[in-house]
Parts: C-alpha cells; structure tokens; sequence
C-alpha cells in the first residue's frame, strides 16, 4: 500500500491517506469507510474510494473480493453497516437508491434488468416514466430516450421489444437508460462480459467519451487489458479488503495481478495429494458444444481431480451441465466408461444411472429439499436402493442416513432434522452424503465449497480427495483460486466456453491461472 | 419434527430491533398454526359442537356428518397428491366426479356394473394422463390446464347426456352400495376411511410417494437426483382422477342417481380441505391425514352451522374465510421455515 506523498486533502475530503490525490480534481463521489456485513460474513471491511469528474476507476479483485457488493452500496442499494457515501460533499441517506439516483449516481447492473415484453424507449425510462395525471406521456418518453441513445452513439428502433435485440444491444440500452437520469457518476460492473471483442471496444470507446465529458466513470471487469485501455486509476480489492489504489501509469497488468491474488500463501499449505494412481479415462467429451460451450474436448480419468479454472461466466458451469446431460447439448458427445464397457451418455438420468453424481454450484435451489429432512434428501438418489417393491425399509433408511452423516461429519448429526435449518456448510455435508451413498464413479462439483466456513471447507476437501484416491474420477469447478490449485492434479482454464490452457499441479499458480483466466497473456487493449 | 431453532449449530439469532422479534414471533405463531393448529382447532370444535349444539352428539348425526364427508374426503385425499406436487390444485375433478357417476348408472343400466366401472377407470387414466403430460411434460400451469379439462369434461358430458338425470334401478347393487351399514358404520364411511389409509401409506411409504413429496419442495434439486419427474406429475394426478372417480361413485350411489350438475363446487371444497388440514399450497409439507382431519373439520363447521339454522350462503362464506386464514397462515409459515 505504497501511496506517493501528496498535499493536504482537499475540502471534505476524509483524512484518508488511500484517497484522492495530487493530480486529481475534488472527487464527487466518495465511500468512506464503508463496512458491509451479511449475516456474520464481512463482504465490504473498511473499504474507501474517492472518485474525480471525467476519471474513470477501475475496481479489480478476485470473485467474492467485494466489488459489486461496494458498488451497491455506492449506488444506494445496499445500506453499509458502518461508513457513508458522499456526493458533491453532501452525505447520501444510506440504502436509499432514490436519493443516489437524484444526487446523479447510477449503476449499471451485473445482471441485465431490463424488461423484455417491453420496447426501447419504454425500457430506458422504467421507473421514471413522464406523465401526465396518470397518462403516459409517449412522446416526452420516446424524446428522453431518443437523446440518451445518441449520446451514447447507437441507434436502435426505439420501438423494438427488448426481447428481440441481441445482448450486446440489451447491454447498451441497460447504458443508456442510466445516462437517460443524467448522472454525474456511472457504475458499470462487468459490462462487456457478454460482448464481442468488437463490442467491447466501441463500450470502451463510448466510456471514454462520456468521461471526456466530465462523467465520473467506475467500472469493474475481470479483464485486465481493459482496465488499462481506459482506466485512470485503479483500486485493488481482496476479500473485502481494500489493497491498493494506483495511477494506471504507475504499475504494470503483472503488477495488478499479484495485488489481487497475493495472499499469504503460508496459510494455505494443505497437502496435495501424494503420487495419485491415475488410471484410465472414465469420462469424457468430445466436441462437446451448447449454449455458453464452445467445442470441449475433456478426459477424466479414474482417481485423478480435474479442476475447471476461470472466471464467472465463463462457461464453466454450463460445460459440466452439457457434459452429463442436465442441460441440453447441441453437438458432440459424452461417454462414460465402466469396467471397460464404454457407454454414450444419452441423458441426465442414464448419467446417473452410469455412475455420475453432480454437486450443483445452487445447493440451495438445486441440490437440496430445504423444507425436507436431512434424512428425505439423502433417501433421493437412493431410493432404489433403499427400497423392496417400491415400499420404502424406514429403519434401512435412518441407519443409511446416520452412517453418511457420520463420514461426512455432520453437526449436529440430527438426521430428522430439516436441511433448511442448517448451515451452509452442514448443508453442502449432507449434498454430498447423498450421493456418496451411491458410490459414484465419477463425482462432477461445481463451487464446493462456496459460502462455506473455514473447518467445513477442509473436511469437505477432505472427502474429494478420499474420493479419488478410492478410484472415483473427480471435476471440480471452483473460482476460489487456492481450492482449485489445492485439489487439482490437472487444471484447464475455461474462458469464453473454451478451454484456453491446461496446466499441470507443478506448472500451475494463482498467478498462470489468472492471466489465462482473463486472458491477460493475450497482451493489450481488446 | 422440531421447531425449535435455537439449539445447536444452527445461525446464532442476530441482534434484532423490537420490530423484527415480533415478526420473529408471528412467523413462529404461523409456522406452528400450519404445523400443530389443525389438530387443536379440530379438537376444540367437536368440544364446541358437543357442548352447545343440540343433537351434534348422537350416533345417527355423527354418523352421518361422516358419511356425507366420504365423497368428496376420497377426493380431497387423491388431491392432496397434485396439492403437494407444488401443482396447486385439480379443478378437472368436477367434471371427473360427475363423469364418473354418470359413467355407473348410465353404463351399468345398458349393460353391468363391472363394465361401467371398467369405463370408468379407463376415463380416470385418460384424464390423469392429459392433466398430467400437460403439467408435467410441457410444463404447462396445473390451473389453467385443469381449468380446460374440466370445461372438456364437462361439455363433452353434458353434450352426450342432454343434461338429463339418470336413475339406478331401486333394487340394484348402486344403490345397496349407498344405504348398507355394517353395524352402525356406513359402507361409505368406511370406503372413506380405507381409501385415506392407502392414499396415506401410498404417500409417506412408497417410493413414487417419497418422489411426489420432494419434487413438490424442490423440483430441480428431484430432477438433478436422477428422478424421472414429469412421470411422478402424471402419477400424482392419475391418483387424483382415480380418487375422483371412486368419489363420483360413492356419490352417485347417495341417491342412486346420476346427473351433470351433482358434483358442482367440489374442486374449490376439496382444496378446502387439504389447505385447512395443514398441507401447503406450495407444495413439499403435508400429509392425507392432514386431508381427512381438514374434511372433519369442514364438515363438523358446516354440520354446525345447519344444526343452528344457519343458511347455505353463511355456510359458503364462512368456509372462504376459513381459507384465506389457513393460506395466509401457511405462507407465513412458509417464510418462517426459511424454505
């Protein structure tokens, strides 16, 4: 956190030494100190950032490190639980997105929020909508949002349903209905994620514009060489922590990468496995494409831990989905082997019926019955097994249930209980233990331990590796970079729905994943 | 089952405003209302009825109130298997009674009465597989597509009847059926008791049961478990239109007549039932004993209700009230659970 000396602070400004600085204006946005807290896990501690008319701010960190949590606090649609945010030196009421929108702050949102039934013109001016006692007035709407186009440069039938325009024109309208309130500051998170790299340059073009202008500009990406085609500054999060905030002239893509992965490495010294006894493939796909899945050629075999590297959305989950069925495919194909027999998987229930077990990234709306008993979710896949004639053994059942919640470890082991009312941890225990109970041959887990606490983290690691080294072929998803090197014996990294590098557990570390995670090798501006 | 949340690892209670502890208590209220409140408020209405009714307590009205409740109790416990489906609700079972009915006499009157019923049966699976690959294949809303199966129904039943009644022969088995009583107990009755004990097992013991309960709490999570679900939305309204067809019987039998119009309101009474007995519309929690206490409940209120005096227009709208309480009850109970 090496700061250049500066001068004294200017007007308002709070006595922190990571904001504003020499050659910057008078910021019109401020965060100061903001604290944010999700039930007990810190998502935002202690993080400011100050932001000057016609800058534009890059925020960079890791998943999970806090950026989009910090921006809705801006943006007044989280209220911090310590801090405030300043506008034109004036303190904005917290959590309050009316009054953030009218002091001129607008977020451009992750997710597209755009009403697809409706047109253009009528997205652009959702939620302030002119009228007239009651009466839309259409030609003041169609006027707004005729201007707030141009401004921005692109030209769209202002007519036209959302629903039939192309995602990157969904993204610009979702642009354009924030310029359409006039704002003095623009928060764009991620917004060319879903762009081409064509795309991508008139946005950043546009954006550069707009600062030219004097818009104050934040915006976050995972993609570094954007963040240095346009950015001013940059300001580094990691894991709710503010790490560092830079002039873009004075470090390097290098530099920025080992800010957002450099933790204390020494903390994380779990044992990788020892000589592993890799065996033959078991799963694999071959031409693999679908929604999101571009041409996937991936072998798993007996006893070895892939792991799946790479950013969100970059197709990860969509490629483990494909590959055993649960959605659809639209080329290529999956097999399974067993005891040398070699079997097309055709769907997701002969997948599972091969030998496939799938720990979905959504525990909670995918893999458990939360109003259901610990001991009901367990039974599920294994129904048949714990049945005769279709009548289910009740007391096979409970000493079934006991004995996984024993080897997944389970606290309290109260199998009657109902999931909902545990942990995260506890919860993804019990997804596990039912499938466990199918002694699965190859085992799919997409985010394992996400929202995850510290201890389950380690049994839960624990028992994937149990699982290989007892022959199971393992793939693991995770966007927590020191699980991923941890487990892995093979990593791919996964970006735009293709495998863009494969890296054994002695070539790989945060920093090799990360730059082919955000394609940074690939050098410069999109 | 346990409400008791305090215990255990379970997230630590966070430090609440005064606001929040009393929502906090509301939701605790509901979820034991939905929970535990059927069984109480029934109880506490048979004391009410046997205290201050005249002639609630003798066998032949005791008897009776039961026995009248066997129809549309076999219909109400076949539709607690679509209700906790997470499907809603099988408005077809209107026309589904009706057809049924008319099915036995008319049918059986030309030729016998295993041939009517083997039509009947026949019907049932048709309208259980239409419902079903509607709602469970295609992904169709349960409301709307049962909505239309029962104007189908019911067109295509007034269309081949003219609208005209049917009556049984004054000797024969229907109407046997519908006066015989072993002891003091009416065959009805104990058609009703019967048919709630399979439907029950079939529910709580069965694996096509265990499959109908968790896709109802969570559809997709049943799905990535390897369950082939649009066959459990199938076989759980194909066990409502069997239901539905039993009940049609057993009320054709009643009067030994058979007509269109006998079975109007039966959908909206039958979903009464299963939602005061406890089980939630949304699908996942409840039972068919839950059912039968919610048929007791509602037939020992409207038997109330009659005994006072109090005409049919009290009686209908004292059960809507009684099912906007029991539904806002359970979607609080719903919230409280976290589910």
């Amino acid at each position: 956190m090496n700061v250049p000396d500066r001068d004294a602070a200017v007007g308002s400004q709070p006595a922190d030494d990571r904001v504003g600085g020499d050659d910057h204006p008078a910021p019109i946005i401020e965060g100061r100190n903001i604290v944010k807290r999700f039930g007990g896990a810190v998502a935002v501690d202690d993080v400011s950032i100050a932001v000057s008319p016609g800058e534009i701010h890059g925020l960079l960190g890791e998943n999970g490190a806090g950026k989009s949590t910090l921006m809705r606090v801006l943006a007044g649609v989280l209220a911090p639980n310590e801090g405030a945010v300043w506008v034109e030196g004036r303190k904005l009421d917290p959590g309050d997105t009316r009054a953030a929108l009218d002091a001129g702050v607008s977020l451009v949102h992750q997710e597209l929020s755009l009403v697809p039934e409706m047109t253009v013109a009528e997205n652009i001016l959702l939620g302030s909508t002119p009228s007239r006692s009651g009466f839309i007035n259409t030609r003041e709407q169609k006027r707004i949002a005729a201007e707030a186009l141009e401004e921005i440069g692109v030209s769209v039938d202002l007519d036209e349903p959302i629903a039939r325009l192309s995602v990157a024109l969904r993204q610009f309208v979702e642009i354009a209905r924030a310029i359409a309130r006039k704002p003095q500051v623009l928060i764009l998170d991620e917004p060319t994620a879903t762009l081409t790299p064509a795309e991508t340059t008139y946005l950043l073009d546009m954006l550069q514009r707009l600062a030219g202008r004097g818009l104050a500009i934040i915006y976050i990406s995972h993609r570094i060489p954007e963040i240095f085609a346009i950015c001013n500054r940059v300001t580094v999060l990691r894991d709710g922590r503010h790490v560092t905030t830079v002039d873009i002239e004075d470090t390097t893509p290098e530099g920025v990468v080992e800010f957002m992965v450099g933790r204390d490495l020494q903390l994380e010294l779990e044992t990788h496995r020892v000589d592993p006894d890799i065996g033959e493939v078991v799963l694999s796909a071959r031409g693999l494409r679908a929604p999101g899945v571009n041409d996937i050629d991936l072998d798993v075999r007996a006893g070895e831990i892939v792991g799946l590297g790479g950013l969100v959305g970059a197709g990860r989950t969509e490629l483990v989905r494909a590959m055993i069925g649960a959605d659809i495919r639209t080329a290529g194909e999956t097999t399974i082997t067993r005891d040398g027999i070699t079997k097309r998987i055709a769907s997701y229930r002969s997948a599972v019926a091969g030998g496939v077990a799938y720990i979905p990234e959504e525990r909670r709306t995918d893999g458990l019955a939360l109003s259901m008993p610990v001991v009901d979710n367990i039974t599920l896949p294994n129904r048949h097994a714990l049945s005769r004639a279709h009548v289910l053994q009740s007391r096979k059942i409970v000493d079934f249930a006991k004995h996984l919640a024993e080897v997944v470890n389970l606290r309290p082991p109260e199998i009657h209980r109902n999931v909902g009312q545990y942990s995260g941890g506890n919860q993804q225990k019990v997804v596990l233990a039912k499938w466990l109970g199918r002694e699965p041959e190859v085992i799919i887990l997409d985010e394992p331990t996400r929202g995850v606490d510290v201890g389950a983290k380690a049994e839960i690691h624990r028992l994937i590796r149990e699982l290989a080294d007892n022959g199971a072929a393992v793939l693991v998803v995770s966007s927590d970079l020191p699980e991923l090197l941890e487990l892995s014996d093979t990593i791919h990294v996964v970006r735009d729905g293709r495998i863009v590098g494969t890296l054994l557990r002695d070539q790989a570390d945060e920093t090799s994943v990360m730059a082919l995670a955000s394609g940074q090798t690939k050098v410069d501006a999109p | 089952m346990t409400n008791d949340t305090s215990t255990g690892t379970v997230s630590a209670p966070k430090p609440a405003a005064l606001e929040e502890k009393l929502e906090e208590q509301a939701f605790k209220l509901s979820a034991w209302m939905a929970n535990q409140g059927i069984f109480i408020f029934t109880a506490a209405l048979i004391l009410f009825a046997a205290v201050f009714i005249d002639g609630f307590v003798s066998l032949p009205n005791i008897t009776d109130v039961f026995n009248r409740a066997a129809p549309i109790g076999i219909v109400a416990a076949g539709m607690t298997f679509v209700v906790i489906s997470g499907n809603y609700l099988d408005l077809s079972v209107v026309a589904q009674v009706a057809t049924a009915g008319v099915v036995l006499i008319a049918v059986s009157n030309e030729t016998s009465i295993p041939v009517a019923m083997l039509v009947a049966v026949v019907i049932a699976l048709a309208y259980g597989l239409v419902n079903g690959v509607a709602v469970g294949v295609f992904k169709a809303n349960a409301v709307i597509v049962t909505l239309s199966t029962t104007f189908i129904g019911l067109g295509l039943l007034r269309w081949a009847t003219g609208g005209s009644i049917y009556f049984g022969p004054s000797d024969g088995a229907i109407r046997a059926f519908g006066a015989t009583r072993i002891g003091p107990l009416p065959l009805a009755m104990i058609l009703f008791v019967v048919v709630t004990l399979i439907l029950s097992f079939v529910l709580t013991r069965t694996t096509f049961g265990f499959m109908v309960r968790s896709f109802g709490s969570n559809r997709e999570a049943t799905r990535l478990s390897g369950v082939s679900t649009p066959w459990v939305v199938i076989g759980a309204f194909t066990v409502t239109s069997l239901a539905a067809m039993l009940g049609g019987f057993v009320l054709a039998a009643f009067s030994n007549t058979a007509v269109s119009a006998m079975s109007d309101g039966y959908d909206f009474r039958a979903l009464a039932a299963i939602i005061v007995g406890g089980t939630s519309v949304f699908g996942g929690r409840g039972s068919v004993l839950r059912t039968l206490l919610g048929v007791v409940f509602v037939s020992v209120l409207t038997n109330i209700m009659v005994l006072s005096g109090l005409g049919f227009g009290i009686q209908q709208m004292a059960i809507g009230l009684l099912i906007v309480l029991a539904v806002s009850v359970d979607a609080l109970a719903r919230k409280a659970t976290g589910a």
